[in-house]
């Protein structure tokens, strides 16, 4: 499930959250929190419009290079992938599973046009960023009043 | 491009200190056959430089920061899913691990330890002699 993190800096909340956080910790109750930062089969991504690109991060930890697929058609860009325990499952005993495993897809509708040519894929510690140039038309011209 | 890196358990008087904006990071554990316990602890954005583990008093300690995950100044954010955090976790370790063979792991935004079990703790099959 999507959930909206406030950054830390902007959250009036922050100090109730911790304070919750917390209680439920001591409580026994797991860690609601902890789903928004990773885990699960659905991940998190972060869209940042530039000057000449867009800037699409999403957060795969644990996600391998092979298991990931990206495609862009017209304005949607396409993530997909795979997220396969590291161990085989029938072999192992597991005493705590709180990360997700299995196959996930999202679907960003791009602000902008973009040149689907030039676009470039890192991935790095677990975060996949993906560089999309803005196609010529799209970009910020400058105007001179005459 | 291989991140996968190896990293040295330091074994310390202290614990790291962390900040209130520290999360738990998600983590798996599972026993293998040889009786070792496997942690896979999730640290997206964490390099392997800014992960600390410890043991400390029998208490294991992860501490990794991933707050470089950063939105560039150069770009205005259209939507923001997640942002870059400090995680933090603690676990109370059994005696039964041997506590100076754990062996950690970073790669692709995850944390692996291993810890094995203490040979004092490993099951042995008793013969019977006839009597």
């Amino acid at each position: 499930m999507p959930v909206f993190r406030w950054p830390n800096s902007l959250d009036p909340w922050a100090g109730l959250r911790q304070m919750q956080r917390e209680l439920e910790r001591l409580m026994g109750r797991g860690l609601p929190e902890a789903r928004s930062i990773g885990g699960g089969v659905y991940p998190p991504v972060n869209v940042l419009n530039g000057n000449d690109d867009l800037l699409v991060q999403c957060e795969v930890a644990g996600v391998k290079r092979e298991d990931l697929e990206i495609s862009i058609t017209g304005d949607t860009l396409m993530i997909r992938g795979r997220k396969v325990p590291n161990v085989d499952e029938e072999k192992v005993r597991f005493q705590r599973r709180e990360r997700g495993t299995g196959d996930f897809s999202r679907t960003v509708v791009l602000p902008d046009k973009v040149d689907p040519d030039k676009v470039v894929a890192n991935l790095k510690n677990g975060i996949l960023s993906i560089r999309l140039p803005k196609s010529e038309a799209a970009k910020p011209r400058q105007i001179r009043v005459g | 491009m291989s991140d996968n890196q190896d990293i040295r358990i330091k074994v310390t008087p202290s614990a790291p200190n962390p900040s209130d904006k520290a999360v738990p990071p998600l983590v798996d554990i599972h026993e293998e056959e040889d009786g070792a316990v496997v942690l896979t602890v999730e640290i997206p954005g964490a390099d392997k430089d800014k992960v600390d583990v410890r043991v400390d008093k029998g208490v294991l300690t992860i501490w990794a920061d991933g707050e470089d995950v950063q939105v560039p100044e150069e770009y205005v954010p259209t939507y923001v899913g997640f942002v870059g955090s400090e995680y933090f976790r603690a676990f109370a370790l059994s005696d039964e691990v041997d506590r100076d063979n754990i062996q950690a792991k970073v790669a692709d935004g995850l944390l692996t330890l291993r810890l094995p079990r203490a040979s004092a703790a490993q099951t042995k099959k008793i013969e019977i002699k006839a009597g």
